[in-house]
C-alpha cells in the first residue's frame, strides 16, 4: 500500500471524522467503564453509600470455584457461537450461493437463507421459552419424536442432566448464531471475481476443490470478522442461559456474564459483580487486540 | 440516500425520541400507582375495584396505573425509587432480601403513624404482620412499619381426586397417609408428584419437609436471625433425607431436575400425576382450566411455607403519600377484601360473611386454620440475597444425584452463613 | 441427483430452523383450556385469537410497537452514521495508531452489558434522560457503531485508491470525497449494517428493561417481560406475545432481503 500518494496520506484532518464517535464512546462505554473498575473496588450493595475495600474482591475471585468454572463452560459456548456457526455457515453459505443460486435461481437462495437467519431475529425471552418445550423431559418435542421413531433409549432429560445441559445450550445456541455467518459469508462471496471460479473449473477443481481455494481465501476478511464478533458475543453471553436455565442444573451452565448478573441483582453484592465484570472484559480485550494484530499481519 | 435526506431523517428522529419522555412533574391531582398482578388474578381484579372506588371517593383526582413485570420492579426497584421517576404507591415482594433491603437503604417511607391512626396493625393477624415490619438491620418481624400486605398465601397438596377413588384412598391429610398415597401410586407403576427443579418448586418441597419437623422457634431462628442454625439439626436433616428417600422410592422423577414450575403446574392439571405440592397461587388456575378430574386440596401437615402477600409500600420521594395511605385505607376494606377473596385469593381482613362458593370457603378456612395454628413458616429463600438461585442449584444435585442430601445441606450453611455475617451491614 | 440431494438437505435444515416457530404460532391460537388439557405440542381445534388480543389490549402493544421502531430506527440510522464517519478516518484515512483505536471502540462491544448497568442509571439519572427513550438511543448507537466501525475499516481498507486520487485531483475535500464516492460505493454494506443494527436493537431486552421504566417508553422485547407474572406464566398469552414480537422482525427482515443479497464488502468497482 506504499503506493498511496502524500495526499491521501495527509492524516491530520481525518481525525476530525473520529470527534463525534470518539465523544459518544467516551461518554457511553468508558467513563461507566472506569466507574464499574472504582465500583469492584468496593462493597455495595446498589444504593448507600459504597465501601472502600480495595482490592479485596479481586482476591476472593482467584480463589472462587464458581467462577472459575463459569470460564470453563465458557469455552464450550465458544465452540458452539463461534467455530461451529463459522464452519457451518461456510458450507451452508457456499451450498446456497454457488449450488442452489446457480442450479436452481438465486430466488431458492434467497429464501433459504432468510430461513436460516430467522432464528437470529427472535427474541430471545421467546426462544427460550419455545425451547424448553422441545427439551421438556417427559412430553417435549424432541423425546416424542425419538420415541416416535423407537429410538427411546436416545430420550434424554436435556435440560435437566448436568452432564447434557451444556451442550444442550450449545445446540440452542447453534441454531440461534448460525444464520448470521450465513448471510455475512454470502454477501461476501458476491463480491469473488467469477473468472476465478471458472479458471478453476478449466484446471479441472471439483466443487470442494474450488470451495477450499477459491471461496474460502477469498472471504477471509468475512471469516475474521464473523469469528471475532461471535467470539466477543459468546464470551458476553447471557441472555440465553438466562431464560433456559439460569446456569442450572446445579451452576453446570452457568458463565461469567450471568455470574455478575446473579450478584449485581439477586445477591447484592454490586462490588463483586463489577469485579467479575471487569475481568471478564479485560480478557475480552486482550482477545480482540490479539485477533485484531493477526488480522492486520494477514491483510499486509 | 442523499445527504439532505439523510439529515432530515436524523433531526426526524431525534424529534421524535425526545419528546416523550419523562412524565410532566407530579402533580397533586395524580395517584401514580404500580403493581404487577394480572388483570385476571385475584388482586388484579380487587385492586381494579379499589382503584374505582378510590376515584369515586376523590373527586378530582386520577388514578395513573402502569402494570408491570415483576422481573422489572425485583431488578430496578432501589434505581427507580432513586430517580424523580418514582411512583406514589407501588406493590413490592416482602423479605429480608427485598422489602428488608430497600427500607435499611433508605427508600420507603415509615408507615407507623398512618398504622396506627387507622387500625390497620388489627386487621393483620400475627404471621401476617411478620413481613410488614422491619428493624434498622432490614430483618423482618420487628421494627418499623414499612408496608401493608393485602393478601396471603400459603404452599399445600394439591391431589387429583379422581385418580386417588381409583385407588381407594382417601384424602392425604397426615404424612403417613401422604407417603402411604404415593407409595401405592408408585406400586402401581404412576409417579405421584408432580415436581418442578429448575425453579422454586423443588426446593420448597426440601423445605417442606423440615418443616414437619419444625416449630416456631426454629423458624425464627432461621427466618430472623434469633439464634445460632444448624443446618445438620434432626429437622433440617430430616427433611433432606425424607427428600433423598422420595426421590429412590420414585414419588418424584428423576427427571424433574429441568422442569419449570410452569410445566409442573401443567402436568398436575392434564391429570399425569395425581398430587402437587405448592401454592396457592396456582388454585384459581386450577379451578378455571381443570375439567378432565375431580380434584381437592389439604392443607400440610405441620408448618407450612407461607406469609402475606406482596406488600404495598410508598417511597421516600412519593409526592403524593396522603394518598397513597387512603388508597391502602380502600384496599383493606371489607368490601375489598371481599372481593379480593371471591375472586379467588386469600384476603387478610375479610368481612364477617363467609364465601358463597363452596372451594373459596375452603381455602379461607383452611388459611385461617394455619393463621390460628401459627403454622405460616415464611418461604426457603428469604434469608439471604440470592439464597434462591443457591437453594435450586443445591436441590437440582440432590435429583440428579451429584451430590447427597447431607452435603446439600452443607452447601445451604455455606451460604447462609456467608450472609448473616453481613446482616445489617 | 446430486443437485436435488443438495436442494432436499438444505430444505431440511431450513425446516428445522423454522420448526420453533410453527409451534410459537400454534399455540398462540389455543385458548387457555386447550393448553393446559393438551401440552404444547397439541394442534389447536381451532384458531383463537383471544389470547392475541388479550395480550395487545393489556400492554398497549400497538405503543411499544411503535416505541421499538423509533428506537431500532434511530439507532440504525445513526450508528450507520457514525460508523461510516470513524471508518472513514480510520480504513481510508488510516490515521495513526488505528489498530488502538479500533481496539478502545471495540470496548464499547466488548463490555458486559451488566458491568455498564449502574454507572449507566447514574450518568443518565445526573442529565435528566433516564427513563428516556433518547438515553437508549444513545447508548445502543455506541454500542453497535463499535461493529460498524470494525467491519467498514476492514472493508474500507481495500476501498480502491485511485479513485480517492481522482477525487482528490478534481478538487473535492475530504467531506466530498466521503459523501459522493465512498459512500455510494459502500452502500450494500451500509444496508447491510442498517438492517443488523435495527434487529439487533430489536431485540435487546436488559438495558431497555433497566432504563425505560414507565410503560409508555417500553419496547416490545420489555413488554413481553411484562407477562412474567410473578410466580406465573400464562402460555397461550406468552406464545401470543412471542408471534406479536416476531412479526415485525419478520417483516423487516423481508422488506430489508435486497439490502442483505448486494453484498458486505465495498466490491471493485466495474
Amino acid at each position: 500500500m506504499s503506493l498511496v500518494p502524500a495526499s491521501i496520506r495527509d492524516r491530520g484532518s481525518y481525525l476530525l471524522f473520529l470527534i463525534p464517535g470518539g465523544l459518544l464512546l467516551l461518554a457511553v462505554i468508558l467513563v461507566p467503564f472506569a466507574m464499574n473498575v472504582g465500583i469492584s473496588l468496593t462493597e455495595w450493595s446498589g444504593a448507600g453509600t459504597p465501601e472502600w475495600v480495595g482490592l479485596d474482591n479481586y482476591t476472593r475471585l482467584m480463589s472462587d470455584g464458581t467462577f472459575w468454572a463459569s470460564f470453563r463452560h465458557n469455552v464450550g459456548l465458544v465452540v458452539a457461537m463461534a467455530i461451529l456457526p463459522t464452519l457451518a455457515g461456510l458450507v451452508i453459505a457456499a451450498a446456497l450461493f454457488d449450488f442452489i443460486g446457480k442450479h436452481f435461481g438465486s430466488r431458492h437462495a434467497a429464501v433459504l437463507r432468510a430461513c436460516v437467519y430467522l432464528p437470529q431475529v427472535l427474541p430471545i425471552a421467546v426462544a427460550g421459552i419455545v425451547w424448553s418445550w422441545i427439551l421438556a423431559p417427559r412430553d417435549g418435542a424432541l423425546n416424542e419424536v425419538l420415541r416416535a421413531v423407537g429410538l427411546d433409549a436416545l430420550a434424554q432429560n436435556w435440560l435437566g442432566d448436568p452432564d447434557l445441559a451444556l451442550f444442550t445450550v450449545m445446540g440452542v445456541l447453534l441454531w440461534i448464531q448460525v444464520g448470521y455467518p450465513v448471510v455475512i459469508f454470502m454477501a461476501g462471496m458476491g463480491r469473488v471475481d467469477p473468472s476465478l471460479h471458472e479458471a478453476a473449473e478449466l484446471d479441472g477443481a471439483s466443487w470442494w476443490g474450488r470451495f477450499f481455494h477459491v471461496t474460502v481465501p477469498q472471504i477471509r476478511p468475512e471469516i475474521f470478522v464473523v469469528l471475532l464478533t461471535c467470539t466477543i458475543a459468546a464470551l458476553k453471553v447471557f441472555a440465553p442461559i438466562y431464560v433456559l436455565t439460569r446456569g442450572g442444573p446445579g451452576g453446570s451452565t452457568n458463565v461469567p456474564s450471568y455470574y455478575s448478573f446473579q450478584n449485581f441483582f439477586e445477591k447484592t453484592q454490586v462490588g463483586y459483580g463489577a469485579a467479575v465484570a471487569t475481568v471478564l472484559t479485560v480478557l475480552i480485550l486482550l482477545l480482540t487486540a490479539v485477533f485484531l494484530r493477526v488480522q492486520n499481519r494477514g491483510e499486509r | 440516500m442523499s445527504k439532505r435526506l439523510l439529515a432530515a431523517a436524523v433531526a426526524a428522529v431525534l424529534a421524535v425520541a425526545g419528546c416523550g419522555g419523562s412524565e410532566e412533574a407530579s402533580d397533586p391531582n395524580t395517584l401514580k400507582l404500580w403493581h404487577y398482578e394480572g388483570p385476571d388474578s385475584a388482586m388484579g381484579v380487587a385492586w381494579a375495584e379499589a382503584i374505582k372506588q378510590f376515584e369515586a371517593t376523590h373527586p378530582g383526582v386520577k388514578v395513573q396505573f402502569e402494570e408491570k413485570g415483576f422481573e422489572q420492579i425485583q431488578k430496578t426497584a432501589s434505581m427507580v425509587l432513586n430517580s424523580k421517576d418514582a411512583p406514589d404507591i407501588l406493590e413490592y415482594n416482602k423479605g429480608n432480601a427485598t422489602a428488608g433491603l430497600l427500607s435499611k437503604q433508605g427508600l420507603l417511607t415509615d408507615l407507623g403513624e398512618e398504622v396506627a391512626k387507622r387500625g390497620w396493625d388489627k386487621k393483620l393477624g400475627p404471621g401476617i404482620d411478620t413481613t410488614a415490619k422491619y428493624d434498622e438491620r432490614g430483618v423482618m418481624g420487628s421494627g418499623k412499619w414499612y408496608g401493608i400486605p393485602n393478601y396471603a398465601e400459603y404452599v399445600m397438596v394439591y391431589y387429583n381426586k379422581t385418580m386417588f377413588d381409583q385407588q381407594g384412598l382417601a384424602a392425604p391429610t397426615t404424612f403417613d397417609e401422604l407417603t402411604a398415597a404415593m407409595d401405592k401410586f408408585a406400586k402401581a407403576g404412576v409417579t405421584p408428584l408432580a415436581l418442578g427443579g429448575a425453579e422454586y418448586p423443588a426446593a420448597q418441597l426440601f423445605y417442606q419437609l423440615a418443616l414437619t419437623k419444625a416449630d416456631r422457634e426454629w423458624v425464627d431462628r432461621f427466618q430472623r436471625y434469633t439464634g445460632p442454625v444448624d443446618f445438620h439439626d434432626n429437622t433440617w436433616v430430616f427433611g433432606a433425607e425424607t427428600f433423598a428417600k422420595w426421590l429412590r422410592e420414585g414419588y418424584f422423577s428423576k427427571d424433574s431436575a429441568g422442569v419449570k414450575a410452569e410445566d409442573m403446574g401443567l402436568s398436575f392439571m392434564q391429570g399425569k400425576h395425581p398430587i402437587m405440592v405448592s401454592g396457592s397461587w396456582w388454585y384459581g388456575r386450577v379451578q378455571a382450566q381443570v375439567k378432565d378430574f375431580e380434584w381437592a386440596a389439604v392443607p400440610w401437615p405441620g408448618m407450612t411455607s407461607g406469609s402475606s402477600g406482596n406488600l404495598w409500600v410508598v417511597p421516600k420521594g412519593s409526592k403524593n403519600k396522603q394518598l397513597a395511605y387512603d388508597f391502602i385505607e380502600i384496599t383493606m376494606s371489607p368490601a375489598i377484601q371481599d372481593k379480593l377473596r371471591d375472586a379467588g385469593g386469600i384476603p387478610v381482613a375479610p368481612s364477617a360473611t363467609p364465601a358463597t362458593d363452596p372451594r373459596t370457603k375452603q381455602l379461607n378456612d383452611d388459611f385461617q386454620a394455619l393463621v390460628d395454628g401459627d403454622r405460616l413458616a415464611f418461604y426457603p429463600d428469604w434469608p439471604a440475597p440470592g439464597f434462591y438461585d443457591a437453594q435450586v442449584s443445591s436441590v437440582q444435585k440432590v435429583i440428579t444425584g451429584q451430590i447427597g442430601a447431607h452435603e446439600a445441606l452443607t452447601e445451604l450453611a455455606d451460604y447462609y452463613e456467608e450472609n448473616t455475617a453481613s446482616v445489617g451491614k | 441427483m446430486r443437485r436435488h440431494a443438495v436442494l432436499w438437505s438444505m430444505i431440511l435444515l431450513a425446516a428445522v430452523m423454522l420448526a420453533p416457530f410453527v409451534l410459537v404460532a400454534l399455540n398462540a391460537v389455543k385458548t387457555p383450556a386447550e393448553y393446559s388439557t393438551g401440552g404444547p405440542l397439541d394442534l389447536p381445534d381451532g384458531i383463537s385469537l383471544e389470547g392475541i388480543v388479550a395480550f395487545w389490549e393489556r400492554v398497549d402493544f400497538g405503543e411499544k410497537l411503535w416505541n421499538s421502531v423509533v428506537i431500532s430506527g434511530s439507532v440504525a440510522v445513526l450508528a450507520v452514521v457514525v460508523s461510516v464517519f470513524n471508518a472513514y478516518a480510520l480504513g481510508i484515512g488510516r490515521v495513526r495508531g488505528r489498530l488502538w483505536i479500533l481496539v478502545a471502540f471495540l470496548v464499547a462491544n466488548t463490555l458486559p452489558q451488566e458491568a455498564l448497568v449502574y454507572p449507566l442509571y447514574f450518568l443518565a439519572n445526573e442529565v435528566g434522560l433516564y427513563d428516556t427513550k433518547l438515553a437508549v438511543i444513545v447508548i445502543f448507537t455506541v454500542i453497535q457503531a463499535a461493529f460498524g466501525t470494525y467491519l467498514l475499516t476492514s472493508t474500507l481498507g481495500g476501498f480502491p485508491r485511485e479513485l480517492l486520487e481522482a477525487a482528490r485531483i478534481d478538487g473535492a475535500t475530504k467531506w466530498q470525497t466521503l459523501v459522493r464516492i465512498v459512500v455510494p460505493i459502500s452502500r450494500p454494506t451500509l444496508g447491510v449494517l442498517f438492517v443488523f443494527f435495527f434487529i439487533w436493537t430489536w431485540n435487546e431486552f436488559f438495558l431497555p428493561l433497566v432504563l425505560l421504566i414507565s410503560n409508555e417508553n417500553q419496547t416490545v422485547p420489555v413488554a413481553l417481560g411484562v407477562l412474567q407474572g410473578q410466580r406465573m406464566m400464562d402460555a397461550t398469552m406468552t406464545s401470543a406475545s412471542a408471534l406479536l414480537g416476531v412479526i415485525p422482525a419478520i417483516v423487516f427482515f423481508l422488506i430489508f432481503q435486497r439490502a442483505l443479497t448486494r453484498g458486505i464488502t465495498a466490491g471493485a468497482v466495474k
